[in-house]
């Protein structure tokens, strides 16, 4: 490892442009709390991945060291705002508004790999790309997201979405418009037997499936044909939510409105042309449903490649399946030079875009530190976000984390988690998604 | 979760692009009236024009209703004190730039009162 020193920070036109919008409300800052010292280093830093965790590192780590080579290695040209493909499949959004070309975030300075990873050897610390190139690290910072495994049910294929009473908001956007539509369809049949689906694997944003059933329903009150059809909820767990107080809450919202829940129950089949819907019990046993309309949440994991390196966890909740992570420190278990952020990282929650806003200051700090060969500075609380969406037009902001059994984390003292309000719609509807951007930017 | 203040300005800029030109044309609208009323002799005080009023507090008033309709929302479901005060503060807004057009623009059609 070469000599590390820290001096003053040298910006881009690109990112003084940016900060100089502000120059009237950057003046009234002290300069240290604007710009924090870089570091030199030679070091090679990969980051896997260009998503929401990807590019705010490598907008964070470009700002903080100097003379690094990092490089990005991510396939698309397009950023997707994945939050707000709910509010597309509802109807609310037009699916446009998620979509921004990378370019616009991406840092001035660092190596853009427009490729797909397909190897890690950790051991050689050396990344394999599709087209057999390879890449040498120093640092990686795993942030390639996760993988949806709609094959694990039999007879479902991304395809079917929006087709046969099929929907499910996170395959892609295009999965989002199409379930928008196939909920259009079905509503517009006046009735019928919706079914909504939660895995039995983590899932990315675990509010999702619940936002669908709600936001569904929220459609069909307002045609005020409520009782022409009926619903049921099926989730793979024995609870709606990690939060207890919310897990409590949303099941009582369930009974109320006459939403039939259905636990340790798991989606493990579909024939789209009878449109029956097989459920697994823990116990083994199934049970055939038929629907009208059925969204569908796939079980996930982290990508197979990482899956098939050394880097995937080897014991444990996570075994064989989710990266293998300090939760705290966000650093390899094994592999002191990995670093993980983001969906794929073994954790008991965390896989939100509100997750990386916290994780990305973290492994910052923390990769930091490591080349310098210094303790890890940083921990992690497992704080992730959840804006609730309980009816089309009011929501709870939902802040929690990990330590102290899920407690309550609220950024604005004033708004309530436990209370339903227009506020927190407002938020989500408009305010989040900037704040998502500035995350991207590494700027919050 | 904090905030840095370059931060909450970065969210802020990236929340108002979407609406730039509506704001700006509003602004400029805002500008031009006082602008042209003030070089033709308009003072706020010195011009009695109770319509104008009466329109702004109309507008603001109704605003409570569409503002949330605006926000694929509805007045329903504005129901903690948070979203009442965040909504009368939209209100109060609305009607005061109502006022600030209506008010120098009937000194410009209606002349001083």
């Amino acid at each position: 490892m070469s000599r590390f020193t820290l001096s003053p920070p040298s910006l881009g036109r690109r990112q003084l442009l940016k900060l100089g919008l502000g120059a009237s409300a950057a003046s009234l800052l002290p300069l240290s709390s604007v710009f924090a010292n870089t570091l030199s280093t030679k070091a090679r830093i990969v980051i896997l991945g260009g998503g929401a965790a990807g590019m705010s590192m490598a907008n964070r780590l470009a700002r903080r060291l100097s003379g690094a080579t990092i490089t990005v290695v991510e396939p698309r040209e397009l950023h997707h705002y994945q939050p707000g493909w709910t509010l597309v499949a509802s109807g609310v959004w037009e699916a446009e508004r998620t979509l921004q070309p990378n370019a616009k975030f991406r840092p001035a300075g660092i190596e853009w790999v427009q490729g797909q990873a397909a190897g890690i050897d950790a051991g050689q610390r050396r990344i394999t790309l599709a087209d057999s190139s390879t890449l040498d690290y120093d640092v990686l910072v795993v942030a390639t997201g996760l993988q949806l495994n709609y094959q694990l049910i039999d007879g479902m294929s991304p395809d079917l979405i929006g087709s046969n009473g099929i929907g499910s908001v996170y395959a892609s956007l295009d999965a989002a418009r199409r379930t928008r539509d196939a909920i259009d369809a079905w509503l517009a049949e006046g009735g019928g037997k919706g079914i909504f689906t939660s895995p039995q694997t983590a899932i990315k944003c675990a509010g999702a499936p619940i936002k669908m059933t709600f936001t569904t329903l929220s459609r069909i009150k307002a045609e005020g044909v409520r009782d022409h059809f009926n619903l049921d909820y099926f989730t793979g767990g024995g609870g709606m939510f990690s939060q207890p107080w919310i897990n409590d809450f949303l099941k009582q919202r369930f009974d109320r409105e006459n939403i039939t829940r259905h636990h340790s129950q798991y989606l493990s089949a579909i024939d789209a042309g009878a449109k029956q819907a097989q459920f697994t019990s823990k116990d083994g046993s199934t049970e055939v449903r038929d629907y009208d309309f059925i969204h569908v949440v796939p079980p996930m994991s982290a990508p197979d490649f990482v899956k098939d390196s050394d880097l995937i966890a080897q014991s444990g909740a996570f075994q064989g399946e989710w990266l293998d992570t300090d939760i705290h420190t966000l650093q390899h278990n094994r592999y002191p030079e990995v670093f993980g952020i983001g969906d794929v990282i073994g954790a008991p929650i965390n896989k939100t875009a509100a997750s990386v806003k916290a994780q990305a200051p973290v492994v910052e700090a923390n990769i930091l530190a490591y080349l310098q060969e210094k303790p890890l500075p940083a921990r992690h609380n497992g704080y992730t976000s959840c804006p609730l969406i309980t009816d089309i037009g009011k929501a709870m902001l939902v802040e929690f984390g990990y330590d102290n059994n899920m407690e309550f984390l609220p950024s604005f003292s004033f708004i309530d988690p436990k209370e339903e309000s227009w506020s927190a719609w407002v938020l989500k509807d408009y305010l989040l998604q900037p704040a998502y951007y500035a995350m991207l930017e590494g700027r919050v | 979760m904090t905030f840095s203040l370059a931060g909450i300005f970065s969210v802020l800029s990236n929340a108002i692009q979407p609406f730039l030109v509506l704001i700006l044309t509003i602004l400029a609208v805002l500008v031009a009236v006082q602008f042209t009323a003030r070089i033709r002799s308009y003072r706020t005080k010195a011009h009695q024009y109770m319509p104008a009023m009466i329109v702004a507090l109309l507008v603001g008033a109704s605003s409570v209703w569409w503002l949330p309709l605006l926000t694929h929302s509805q007045l329903a479901f504005v129901t903690t004190a948070i979203d009442w005060l965040a909504l009368i503060a939209a209100a109060l807004g609305v009607a005061l730039l109502v006022w600030l057009v209506l008010h120098p623009l009937s000194y410009l059609i209606r002349g001083p009162r």
